[in-house]
């Protein structure tokens, strides 16, 4: 490696609270080198982007401190730094840029106007020089118009755009490092391909440095140079990007690589993927040319005519009892719309939805009814899809209570039963969702749904709000659960991978329409449709060497490369 | 600009809005106990003299009539005479406005003057000594009733300094103002109280937001984050919390109107109801009905300007 742009030595940060000290950061040495992509990876809570943070100096509270080591940019010590220093920094030598860039840009401040506020107030240049620089730097991160889209808000563009605008903010100063802090966690996986490219093109382009965090192997598997592993504050492996994949020397790194979704499984889990139903058996669910309408928003009293935008339009499906189906697409293509209108949450514009038999439309009452008491679903968020009042067991005695299936003196024999499927420990019964992680709350989720005796579950993207060694253990529960009670599950993911690892079929829905459909391991292997072709095209595959987007031919879905 | 295009549609909503605050008025006002006719006669009242002023103001008529009677005049821009000063009472209103608009124009302008340093003040240094300060001074500000702080700045600035003037309205430009700098302060010290507290909570969330965190990492000075980025994104709430304000304050002069005996529209109000004068009742009514609606209309124009989010 050439000589480091910012060398980082013994970097310690302690968090003091009511008295006492917590260390976040523990000791952590590593070089960035010029023009090098370092992959800083991590689950939550592993110090990642508290070290990022701690950098350039800008700690979420004023009771969390650097308390050691050094950070060597050239021959400055930036932990040593005044502010006024630390200031034309960030405003110089290192761009940041943020998970989400919905809430980190200005929403009342033209696009363009952030970008030049920067570089007008670094470089002292007058307000036409510092936009026309800011014109250029769109155009560069790849906005088409940028003379127009300069005078934008950020509301008026997608996420892709707008995390573009961000990049576009970091790099105003044009600075020698770039720190992203889970750049592409918040989009669409074909937008992340395309802002990954982006990050690797500019770095070719202008020779950045750039630090690049995420939880996703996958990522760093297709855009660093260099690995370094983080736990609870510590560094335990760094190195080069191919020997970390493929000969991880630390535990931890074993299991995390264990856990990542797109390694490919030898032969399978028989008995699960084999589970073809028999086809006499009636569908548990139908769906028949479903048409899910709503009035466009942002129209007035006196708007003309009536708006509507089609959430779902016109999808029929079919779902054998003891199937998994997996229900992909990008945000917007009507997933969690169609999950909502199969549970009667949602009214129906046109089409029939029958559950067991009886039709949704048609006998309204008794088909709720039914729905109500046979089927369950899992939410995105355990947090905030739980009460945060009510402990566990009083959210579980609750449900079995309401289900009126077993007797009320059956019922906390049953909250231990359930708690034992879902693998909470029993004393979970007596806790609430705030002194819980994310998982044990997904897992009440499930619990939840589970205390209904659901014949069909719907999960939708029950596991996209967690880390990856937990989104692995909440699959294998979903496979366990599947197969000890014979449950249907509609499993409703943006991630490819983890519906491959899951269903026996795949759906895939794009603009409210299912433009594919088949069994997993077909759809997977031999897509027929350029969009689902695109899907599997830009997930980030852990091996470095099936580099992303690969294998798609240029141009075969334009809509998909403009953000 | 299409988002601005509410601007052409709202009023239109307004007409059935001032439609029903008229018949309300109309008929509440005629529920009150009491008589004009009366009330003007006074000791001189016989019930011939009575007969003759209902006849000579309609209140003999059925009360849908009298109604009927108030919208054709309206129509005419006139709104009825009144009973007691003997003159149309949009006229009447119109001599009576200019004290009223002012004061609460003042009253407004001085209260933005003072909530924005403050707040700003308190949210910038929140959790120390300035933060306390003024949460204690604007919690006395709301504490302390309108009337007493008017007999206190009184004697302070009028008695002991003699500043300003004890009470009146003048009548050259520099003699006016003078004599509303009292009354508005008056007002301004409680208002500002409330804008205050509102502007200080959204100031010290929007601080640490993520917005505020990525101009920083940009290299922008405290100063620039405060001002261009924290500010305009906490003043929605408080713009709206404002105009609720203006529109409880533009009926709410008359406390501070009689303790200085300011010629304006809440002293006329005051009258007007002691002397059963329904026509001016009715018309004051209205035009603070106006008032508010307008207000809060200004509010949605500056809400949008503010936050290129919200469509109307």
């Amino acid at each position: 490696m050439s000589e480091p742009v910012l060398s980082i030595r013994d970097l310690t940060v302690d968090a003091r609270l009511d008295g006492e000290t917590r260390r976040l950061i523990d000791g952590v040495s590593f070089d960035l080198g010029r023009g090098e992509i370092l992959g800083l990876v991590g689950e939550s809570g592993s110090g990642k982007s508290m070290i990022c943070r701690a950098l350039v100096r800008l700690l979420p509270s004023t009771a969390i401190a650097i308390t050691g080591g050094s950070v060597m940019l050239g021959t400055r010590d930036l932990t040593r730094m005044d502010e006024d220093g630390m200031r034309a920094v960030r405003g110089a030598d290192i761009g940041m840029v943020f998970q989400n860039p919905t809430s980190h840009l200005d929403p009342v401040m033209r696009i363009g106007d952030q970008i030049s506020e920067g570089i007008r107030y670094h470089q002292g240049l007058d307000r036409r020089e510092a936009r026309a620089m800011a014109v250029d730097i769109l155009r560069q991160v790849g906005f088409p118009d940028p003379h127009r889209q300069y005078d934008g808000y950020p509301h008026e563009f997608s996420g892709g755009m707008r995390q573009r605008a961000m990049i576009a903010v970091a790099l105003a100063c044009n600075p020698d490092i770039l720190i992203a802090d889970e750049p592409t966690t918040a989009l669409d996986v074909t937008i992340q391909a395309q802002i990954l490219k982006l990050l690797m093109d500019l770095r070719d382009r202008r020779g950045l440095s750039i630090i690049l965090i995420t939880h996703d192997l996958g990522i760093v598997a297709q855009t660093c140079d260099r690995i370094a592993v983080l736990r609870h504050g510590q560094l335990l492996e760094i190195g080069e990007k191919r020997q970390v994949l493929s000969a991880p020397k630390h535990p931890y790194t074993i299991s995390l690589l264990k856990s990542h979704p797109s390694m490919p499984e030898e032969g399978g889990l028989p008995g699960l993927k084999t589970g073809t139903p028999a086809l006499s058996v009636r569908p548990l669910l139908e769906i028949d040319d479903l048409v899910v309408r709503f009035p466009a928003p942002g129209l007035g009293l006196f708007a003309r005519g009536k708006a509507e935008v089609a959430a779902v339009d016109g999808i029929s499906l079919r779902v054998m009892p003891g199937e998994t189906v997996g229900i992909v697409g990008e945000s917007g293509s009507g997933k969690s719309t169609l999950a909502r209108a199969i549970l009667g949450l949602t009214p129906l514009t046109s089409g029939h939805i029958s559950f067991d038999g009886l039709d949704l439309a048609q006998q309204r009452r008794q088909t709720l009814a039914q729905i109500r008491t046979q089927a369950a679903m899992v939410f995105q968020d355990p947090y905030n899809a739980l009460n945060p009042r009510l402990t566990i067991g009083a959210m579980l005695a609750e449900v079995l209570h309401v289900q009126r299936k077993i007797p009320a003196g059956r019922i906390p024999a049953r909250i231990d039963e359930l708690l034992d499927l879902v693998g909470l420990d029993r004393e979970f019964a007596t806790r609430r969702p705030l002194s819980m992680s994310g998982g044990q709350c997904q897992r009440a989720g499930i619990a939840r749904a589970l205390a209904v005796d659901p014949k069909l579950i719907i999960a939708d993207e029950c596991v996209a709000a967690l880390d990856v060694t937990i989104q692995a253990q909440i699959i294998d529960l979903f496979r366990d659960l599947k197969s000890a009670m014979n449950l249907t599950l509609l499993f409703i993911a943006h991630d490819l991978a983890i519906v491959r690892n899951l269903c026996d079929r795949v759906v895939v829905m794009y603009r409210g329409r299912i433009v594919e459909e088949g069994l997993c391991d077909d759809v997977f292997a031999r897509p027929q449709h350029a969009y689902t072709a695109a899907l599997i095209a830009a997930i980030p595959d852990i091996d470095p060497d099936k580099p992303l987007l690969g294998g798609l031919p240029a141009g075969a879905s334009p809509h998909l490369l403009t953000a | 600009m299409h988002r601005y295009r509410f601007v052409l549609f709202r009023p239109l909503q307004f007409l059935p809005v001032l439609f029903g605050i008229s018949i309300i008025t109309f008929v509440l006002v005629r529920l009150v106990p009491g008589d004009p006719a009366r009330v003007l006669l006074g000791a001189r009242s016989t019930p011939t003299a009575i007969a003759r002023i209902r006849a000579q103001y309609g209140l003999d008529e059925p009360i849908w009539l009298q109604y009927f009677y108030f919208l054709e005049n309206l129509g005419k821009g006139e709104m009825g005479k009144s009973i007691l000063y003997k003159i149309d009472v949009l006229k009447l209103i119109l001599t009576r406005i200019e004290p009223t608009l002012v004061l609460v124009l003042t009253s407004v302008l001085l209260s933005i003057l003072i909530a924005v340093p403050m707040a700003a003040l308190a949210a910038r240094n929140s959790g120390r000594l300035p933060d306390h300060a003024v949460r204690i001074v604007s919690t006395l500000g709301i504490g302390f009733p309108p009337f007493w702080l008017a007999l206190m700045l009184i004697i302070l600035f009028s008695v002991k300094l003699g500043i300003f003037p004890v009470s009146g309205y003048g009548d050259s430009l520099f003699d006016k103002a003078a004599h509303l700098v009292l009354p508005s302060l008056t007002i301004a010290l409680s208002l500002s109280a409330v804008l205050t507290r509102s502007l200080r909570a959204a100031m010290i969330v929007e601080l640490q937001s993520d917005l505020a965190t990525a101009a920083r990492a940009r290299g922008m000075p405290e100063n620039i984050v405060f001002w261009r980025h924290v500010l305009p994104n906490s003043l929605v709430p408080t713009i709206n919390l404002l105009a609720v304000n203006i529109g409880w304050l533009i009926g709410g002069t008359v406390v501070v109107e009689t303790v200085f005996a300011i010629p304006g529209m809440g002293q006329l109000l005051v009258r007007a109801i002691f002397s059963r004068d329904y026509m001016v009742v009715q018309g004051v009514a209205m035009v603070f009905a106006c008032a508010t609606v307008l207000v809060n209309f200004l509010a949605d124009i500056v809400t949008v300007t503010l936050d290129p989010r919200v469509r109307l």
